[in-house]
């Protein structure tokens, strides 16, 4: 699994190196909302749902860029992996087309399922002798909710985004997007299904950009 | 003798039975309003208290189906994937995801068998979060409903509650309209804690919504002016409807009845809102009892009462009658008396008038032969005195002029006291009182006989006090004094005694004149005070049979008396009682 993450990697570096495309980095804060409730010990993210707004606790937010990227050949492999009856990670962000498997590293049953209309999709019950690991590829862009049929309180977010350009801040709302190519970017921000913000930034090559969110 | 009865002892016993008829009547009168209220307000507290057992046995059926329900929305709300259909944006995933928990909810109750789930669905919906009904998808079996139908299910938002309804469907073969009854359940998010929809299941109709109407009392369901109640003409659905129309917007709260009028028949109508406080419209049980056992009941108990009450008046009459005559009869017998009495009293009357009549005729005889008769006295006493004064008369003449003038002194002297007494008897004496000295009365008079002969050569002692005073009219009080005096002398024995003495007692003063000689025979004692009566005294004593009589007249129109003290071996004496004067004489 992991030397196919590797080559997926050097593929997609590979491809930039060739094209030798002028690139810059993007660098900056996300004001993220606060937390609903004091942080566990545990870190640990969970989905809550909220009157319609589906967002972590504690908050994260993942900043991307969209524009007319070439989607990359081969199909990107991740894993959004269930251990102590929890996903990990919580909010998992991927490019059109990626592959996400759904390790099952409990000692228990899971069912995976989806009813988002990105992705709607049921696993099954599995155990995690059943191999091989059950995986489903998204092919379109939007927000998927995936849940455990068997445990309620089990929920992961999946935003399938139509670039190869984002980043998932650490919980204070830092994020880095090296690479990416120059020019003018819009920079998006989402925060939670409703509320994705936009910044626009002319990105000279070479150079970092400095964009908050407030 | 034949007394009428006086017309108030008749009216008296009339009263009396009329008093009496009017209290029976009263009591009977009482006891059928009393009765007749008593009827209606037990049949309506029998008809309260199975209402109330009706209603509470619904609410308790309800509640019971408000539980189940409540209980499988946890259920559902447990599942993933219908959290997942709510709210991860499909809704047209969730019919098919609760499919398998309300599929039991939607399955026919065989025939006989008592259904296992308390709650036996025609059709369940979802509402979505704003509380408007998700549509089921096409071929998914959530119970067919009109687009109307299906819009009476939709809340203004998702209650936080159980919200209990009725809304009307279109059921049974005939398409019949009918009032279903609906529960929303909310479905609560384990996360937030907040409605994140809800379900609305349509119950199958138990008979009349589980309330068991026996007999002719009929129960029904009135929600939005629909009423649910079959059999029921339209006219008296139209009474019924505006009935509960009033009942409903009452805002007491209060439980009692109404009694409306449904083909003739009288109705108590009971009328409860089964949902007060719900999203959906509210909605009303009420019960119809017919009244006309009640109304029977109150007939019988009329008539009844009636005929009581005429046999109350009947014997009351009976009794009343006998009652009053026993009551009557000491007043018929004082009513007779009085008759009598005044009967008795008018005769009398009438006697005492002619009596005084009588009196007053004989007195003014008297006085007018007294007048009548001096004349000739006088003149015979002045012939004799002038023959007297002759001197040529022989002695035994003389001695026989003399016996004639002294008869005719005490003819003078009796037509005088004649006079008096007719002027008594006729009531025209009055006293002039005045203060009288007794003693120098006495003294006077004892002085005037001390000049006459005394053939008994008599003794006279006074014994009178220095002072006594009484009241009187003096000429009077001096003939009393004289009278008796004169008789103690003339009814006397040779050297015999006269005793006088006086003393006061109270008011009065008594004085007492005493003499020697024969006692007054004992048969003749009583007679001594009538006129013209001389006992046996002989008539060789001088007196014409009016002195005492006349004295004690007097005296008693001085309000005193004259009366015989003792009469006994040689001893008479006489008491005379005058009024006392009490004080120093005045002038």
């Amino acid at each position: 699994m992991i030397p196919l993450r590797l080559f997926a990697l050097g593929a997609a570096l590979t491809v930039g190196s060739l094209t030798a495309a002028p690139e810059g980095v993007v660098e900056g804060r996300v004001t993220l909302p606060k937390a609903e409730s004091a942080p566990v010990v545990q870190q640990r993210y969970e989905i809550v749902s909220k009157e319609g707004t589906i967002a972590t606790n504690p908050p994260l937010a993942v900043v991307y860029i969209e524009g007319p990227f070439p989607r990359a050949e081969t199909a990107k492999v991740v894993q959004l992996a269930q251990k102590d009856l929890a996903f990990i990670p919580s909010l998992l962000p991927v490019q059109m087309g990626t592959r996400v498997e759904f390790p099952n590293y409990d000692d228990t049953f899971h069912n995976v399922f989806s009813f988002s209309p990105a992705k709607r999709f049921d696993l099954g019950r599995y155990r995690p002798t059943d191999l091989p690991v059950p995986s489903q590829v998204f092919d379109l862009p939007g927000l998927v909710t995936i849940r455990c049929e068997i445990h309620q309180h089990m929920r992961a977010l999946i935003l399938v985004l139509d670039t190869p350009h984002f980043v998932l801040t650490d919980a204070e709302g830092n994020f880095r997007l090296t690479q990416v190519p120059a020019g003018t970017r819009e920079v998006k921000a989402w925060i939670n299904n409703k509320v994705t913000r936009v910044r626009t930034v002319e990105l000279v090559p070479g150079s970092t950009v400095r964009v908050d969110f407030p | 003798m034949t007394v009428n009865r006086p017309v108030s002892f008749r009216s008296f016993r009339w009263r009396l039975m009329a008093a009496m008829m009017l209290v029976v009547g009263l009591l009977t009168f009482a006891g059928l309003y009393f009765a007749q209220g008593k009827a209606l307000a037990s049949a309506e507290a029998e008809h309260h208290r199975e209402f109330r057992a009706a209603l509470a046995a619904l609410n308790a059926a309800q509640a019971t189906r408000a539980d189940h329900l409540a209980e499988r929305c946890r259920t559902l709300v447990g599942n993933p994937r219908i959290h997942a259909a709510l709210e991860d944006d499909a809704l047209d995933l969730l019919y098919i995801s609760a499919r398998d928990e309300l599929s039991d909810l939607m399955r026919p109750v065989p025939a006989g068998a008592s259904p296992q789930s308390p709650v036996h669905a025609r059709f369940y919906r979802f509402l979505d979060i704003n509380g408007a009904v998700i549509p089921p998808p096409k071929n998914h079996d959530a119970g067919a409903l009109g687009p109307g139908e299906e819009a009476q299910l939709s809340l203004p938002r998702l209650p936080l509650s159980t919200q209990l309804g009725w809304v009307n469907r279109k059921e049974g073969p005939h398409g019949d309209e009918a009032l279903v009854e609906v529960i929303a359940t909310p479905i609560v998010s384990t996360d937030t804690r907040r409605a994140i929809a809800a379900l609305v299941v349509g119950l199958t109709p138990t008979p009349v919504s589980g309330l068991t109407a026996t007999g002719d009392i009929r129960a029904g369901l009135w929600s939005g002016g629909r009423l649910q109640l079959a059999g029921l003409e339209p006219a008296a659905r139209t009474v019924l409807g505006s009935a509960l129309r009033a009942l409903s917007v009452r805002e007491d709260r209060q439980e009692a009845p109404a009694t409306i009028s449904l083909g003739g028949r009288p109705h108590l109508l009971f009328c409860q809102p089964l949902n007060a406080g719900s999203l959906y419209p509210v909605a009303h049980e009420f019960f119809l009892y017919p009244l006309d056992n009640a109304v029977a009941q109150q007939n019988r108990l009329r008539w009844q009462i009636l005929g009581a009450g005429a046999l109350f008046l009947l014997g009351g009459l009976g009794s009343s009658h006998l009652l009053a005559a026993r009551l009557s009869r000491p007043v018929e017998k004082m009513a007779m008396d009085s008759a009598v009495n005044a009967l008795q009293r008018s005769r009398a009357e009438a006697a005492l008038e002619s009596t005084q009549a009588e009196l007053q005729r004989s007195a003014r005889f008297s006085a007018n032969a007294s007048h009548q008769l001096k004349t000739p006295v006088a003149v015979l006493r002045a012939g004799l005195d002038e023959l007297l004064a002759r001197q040529d008369l022989p002695a035994e003449v003389r001695s026989e002029l003399e016996g004639l003038v002294g008869e005719t002194t005490r003819f003078t002297s009796m037509i005088e006291d004649l006079l008096l007494l007719s002027r008594v008897d006729a009531g025209r004496v009055r006293i002039e009182f005045a203060h009288l000295d007794l003693v120098h009365l006495v003294a006077t008079c004892l002085d005037d006989f001390s000049v006459l002969p005394d053939p008994f050569d008599l003794e006279i002692v006074n014994h009178l006090p220095d002072t006594l005073s009484i009241s009187g009219e003096k000429r009077y009080v001096a003939h009393i004094l004289q009278n008796l005096v004169e008789n103690a002398r003339n009814y006397n024995r040779p050297r015999g005694r006269i005793d006088l003495s006086a003393h006061a007692e109270g008011p009065q003063v008594i004085l007492s004149v005493g003499n020697t000689g024969r006692l007054i025979p004992r048969e003749h004692q009583p007679h001594i005070f009538d006129r013209f009566h001389r006992g046996a005294t002989g008539a060789d004593l001088p007196g014409h049979g009016l002195g005492l009589n006349l004295a004690r007249e007097l005296a008693r129109l001085h309000g005193g008396d004259v009366r015989l003290a003792i009469s006994e071996d040689d001893w008479t004496e006489f008491e005379v009682v005058l009024p006392r004067q009490a004080g120093p004489p005045r002038g």
